[in-house]
C-alpha cells in the first residue's frame, strides 16, 4: 500500500483559508446605518428626538441586563445596561457596561435616555456612534441618585436594525 | 524472501471485473442535485439569517447571500427545499433499499477512527483505492446525512412554529429552534469546505463522482480486510 | 451625522412626492445609501440584472404552491401556545415599513370602520360600537419573518363573531383590510374565523397606543407578524384575491404558522 505524504503545507493552507473565509463573509465594519433606529436630526435636541418616537413607558427592572445594541443589520453589542439613574438635573441617565470583549474589560458610562430607543426585549444607542461613546467618561455615581426597579420611565421606539 | 518479511502486507488492487462501480449513476445524479441544492438552501438561509441576525455582532455580507433581500433569500429557500427532501429522501430510500449505506459506511470501529485520525494528521492520506472508505470518512459522511435530516426538522419547526407546536417545545422553544438550525447549517458547512477540499486534492474521487469511478471488487466487502484503507475525504 | 437618507445632490421634490411609496420601500431595503447600489439603480429601472424574469416566475411559482400547501397543513382547530399573563412584553416591539417618527396616529372621534364585498349590513363602526361588543384576551407568541419573536397580550373581539354579527359571507375566501398606513394585508377566510383571531383594541389590558395600531388593529396567533395590519380602517370579504404590502414585493401571502 503505498501512501504519498500529503504536502506539510497544505493543511495548515486549509486551516488558514478557512478562517479568511470566516473573516470575509462577515463584514461588521463595512455597514452603513439601517432605516430603523437613524440618528436624530442636525440640530435637534435629544429630547426632542425621543418626543418623535412615540415614547412609551417602561419598567426600569426591566430594562437591567438586557443587551445594548448598535442600530446596525450586525446587531453589534455595544453594552449591557447595568442600572439607571438621575442625575442633578433630574435627567434619566442608563448605565451601560460599555465595550470590552465577552463582558472583559467594559467600563460603564451614562448614556442619556433619550439617547436610546428600545426594540421589544432590546435596546439600541441611536444619537451616539461607538467611536463617539467611547470618547465618553467612565462613569462616576457622585452627584447621581438611583432610580428604583418599579419606577416607570419613557423610552422612543425605533423599527428593527436589519 | 526477507523483503516478504519486512515490509506489510499490501491490499490486492481493486478487480478490474464488470462488476458495479463506485457511484453507480442515481448516486452521481442525486449527489449533484444535492450539492446545488445545498449551495442554495445556505446561501439563502444566510440571507434570511441577516434580517435578524442570531449571533450579535455577526451577519453575511451580501456577496454570499442569494437573494438580493430578505423576501427573494425566502422564496429560494422554500423553493428549494422541495428538491431538498424529495432528492434527500430518494438518497436515503437508495441507501437503505441497495444496501449502500451498510455497505459503506457500516462498520465504524473506535480503533479505525483513532488510527485514521492519527495518519491524517501525519499527512497520510492513502490514496489508492478509493471503494473503501476509511473510518474517518464513514463517520463524516453520516454525521452530514443527520445534520440534513436535522435541518429538514428543524426547518419544519421554524416555519410551522403553531401547527407543529409540539415539535418546537421538544427542541426547546422557537428562538432554540432557530438557533439549532443555524448550527446544523454551521456543520454541513464545515463538512463541505472539508470535502471539497479534500476532493479537489485527490482529483480521482471527484472524477468518480462524474463517471462512476473504480468498478468495486467481486467480493465487495473488502473493508471487513483492510479496515484502514481508503483515502480521507 | 449626515443622514444617508440626505444625498449630495438633492432631486426636485416633486419627483419624490410622486415616489414617496417607491422610496419607502428603497428606504426599508437600506439601498439608499452614500453612493446608489447597482442593485437599488436597477429597481429603479424596474429590472434587475441579478434576478431574471424566469427564475423571479418560478420562484413566485413555488412559492404559491407552498401557500396551498400551507392551506393543508392549517388546521382550523389548533390553538397556538398561550403564556402566563406575567410575560406579556411592555412595550411590544414596533416595525412597520417606515420607522416610528412616521406613525400618524389616528382619530378617534372621526375614525370610523367601513365594511364593503360580501357583507350583508355595511354600516361603519365607531371606536364605541366596537368596544360594547364582547371582548376576549389572549397571550401569545408574535413572531416576526425576520425571525424575531416575542410574547403579547391582545384584547378584543373575535373576528368570526364580528364576521357573523355583520352578516358576512363566511364562505367566502378571502378578508381584505385596509389600514391608515397604506398597508394593504388580506387573509384566508379559514384564519379569519379562528379562535385566535382578534379585531384587537387593547395591548396588556390597556388601550392600544398610537405606534401599536389604534384604535384597531388585527392579531392572528397563526400569522407572521407582517399578515396583522395595524390601524385598520375598512374591511372587505370576497372572492377575488386582495393581495397586500409586503405581497406585491416578492413575500408569501399565506404566511402561516
Amino acid at each position: 500500500m503505498v501512501r504519498r505524504p500529503m504536502k506539510r503545507s497544505t493543511l495548515p493552507g486549509i486551516l488558514l483559508a478557512c478562517c479568511m473565509l470566516t473573516a470575509t463573509i462577515g463584514d461588521a465594519g463595512a455597514q452603513s446605518a439601517t432605516p430603523g433606529g437613524m440618528p436624530p436630526p442636525q440640530g435637534m435636541s435629544l429630547a426632542a428626538s425621543t418626543a418623535m418616537r412615540f415614547p412609551q413607558p417602561v419598567r426600569v427592572g426591566d430594562l437591567l441586563g438586557r443587551d445594548v445594541l448598535r442600530p446596525v443589520e450586525s446587531q453589534d453589542i455595544l453594552g449591557h445596561i447595568r442600572r439607571v439613574v438621575r442625575d442633578q438635573n433630574g435627567e434619566i441617565l442608563i448605565v451601560v457596561d460599555f465595550g470590552g470583549f465577552f463582558g472583559f474589560g467594559s467600563r460603564p458610562i451614562a448614556v442619556p435616555a433619550d439617547a436610546m430607543v428600545v426594540l421589544g426585549a432590546d435596546t439600541e444607542i441611536v444619537a451616539f456612534t461607538p467611536d463617539q461613546l467611547r470618547q465618553f467618561p467612565t462613569f462616576s455615581p457622585t452627584g447621581t441618585t438611583n432610580v428604583t426597579d418599579d419606577t416607570i420611565i419613557k423610552m422612543g421606539l425605533a423599527k428593527p436594525s436589519h | 524472501m526477507d523483503q516478504v518479511k519486512d515490509k506489510p502486507i499490501a491490499a490486492p488492487p481493486p478487480i478490474a471485473t464488470p462488476g458495479r462501480r463506485l457511484h453507480p449513476l442515481p448516486i452521481r445524479v442525486m449527489h449533484w442535485i444535492n450539492a446545488a441544492t445545498m449551495l442554495v438552501m445556505i446561501t439563502s438561509g444566510w440571507g434570511i439569517y441577516d434580517d435578524d441576525v442570531i449571533i450579535r455582532g455577526f451577519h453575511f455580507s451580501s456577496f454570499w447571500r442569494l437573494g438580493d433581500w430578505a423576501a427573494w433569500s425566502l422564496n429560494w429557500h422554500f423553493a428549494g427545499m422541495w428538491f431538498l427532501v424529495i432528492n434527500g429522501l430518494a438518497y436515503l430510500i437508495y441507501g437503505f433499499v441497495t444496501g449502500r449505506f451498510r455497505e459503506k459506511l457500516l462498520p465504524i470501529r473506535f480503533k479505525d477512527l483513532v488510527n485514521t485520525i492519527v495518519e491524517t494528521l501525519h499527512f497520510k492520506i492513502a490514496h489508492d483505492d478509493l471503494t473503501v472508505y476509511n473510518a474517518v470518512q464513514k463517520l463524516l459522511y453520516i454525521i452530514v446525512i443527520f445534520a440534513g435530516i436535522a435541518q429538514v426538522v428543524t426547518g419544519l419547526a421554524i416555519w410551522k412554529p403553531v401547527q407543529f407546536s409540539g415539535l418546537v417545545s421538544l427542541l426547546g422553544g422557537f428562538q432554540t429552534a432557530r438557533v439549532l438550525h443555524f448550527l446544523g447549517m454551521a456543520i454541513i458547512v464545515g463538512f463541505l469546505i472539508v470535502h471539497v477540499a479534500l476532493a479537489l486534492l485527490v482529483p480521482r474521487t471527484l472524477w468518480a463522482m462524474l463517471s462512476g469511478g473504480p468498478r468495486l471488487a467481486r467480493n465487495s466487502q473488502s473493508n471487513q480486510a483492510h479496515p484502514a484503507q481508503g483515502h480521507t475525504i | 451625522m449626515k443622514s444617508p437618507f440626505r444625498p449630495d445632490v438633492v432631486p426636485d421634490k416633486s419627483v419624490l412626492d410622486d415616489h414617496r411609496p417607491l422610496i419607502r420601500s428603497l428606504e426599508r431595503r437600506g439601498l439608499i445609501r452614500g453612493g446608489l447600489s447597482l442593485g437599488s439603480l436597477v429597481m429603479l429601472t424596474g429590472c434587475d440584472v441579478k434576478r431574471p424574469e424566469a427564475v423571479e416566475a418560478a420562484l413566485l411559482a413555488f412559492s404559491r404552491l407552498n401557500d396551498g400547501v400551507q392551506a393543508l397543513l392549517f388546521d382550523p382547530n389548533k390553538l397556538a401556545p398561550t403564556y402566563p399573563a406575567s410575560m406579556i412584553l411592555r412595550p411590544p416591539k414596533f416595525n412597520a415599513y417606515y420607522d416610528v417618527m412616521d406613525v400618524k396616529p389616528v382619530n378617534a372621534e372621526t375614525w370610523r370602520l367601513e365594511l364593503s364585498g360580501l357583507i350583508a349590513d355595511k354600516r361603519a363602526w365607531t371606536l364605541s360600537q366596537l368596544q360594547a361588543l364582547p371582548q376576549t384576551s389572549m397571550v401569545i407568541k408574535h413572531i416576526c419573518v425576520e425571525g424575531w419573536s416575542y410574547i403579547g397580550g391582545w384584547t378584543g373581539i373575535q373576528f368570526r363573531t364580528f364576521l357573523e354579527h355583520v352578516g358576512a359571507d363566511l364562505r367566502a375566501k378571502y378578508v381584505a383590510f385596509k389600514t391608515a398606513d397604506d398597508y394593504p394585508s388580506s387573509i384566508d377566510m379559514a384564519t379569519a374565523l379562528h379562535p385566535q383571531t382578534l379585531l384587537a383594541l387593547q395591548y396588556g389590558g390597556e388601550t392600544l397606543a398610537d405606534p401599536f395600531g389604534f384604535p384597531v388593529r388585527l392579531r392572528m396567533s397563526t400569522k407572521l407578524g407582517y399578515k396583522n395590519p395595524k390601524w385598520v380602517t375598512a374591511i372587505e370579504v370576497t372572492n377575488t384575491y386582495p393581495g397586500g404590502f409586503w405581497e406585491e414585493k416578492g413575500f408569501p401571502w399565506f404566511a402561516g404558522l
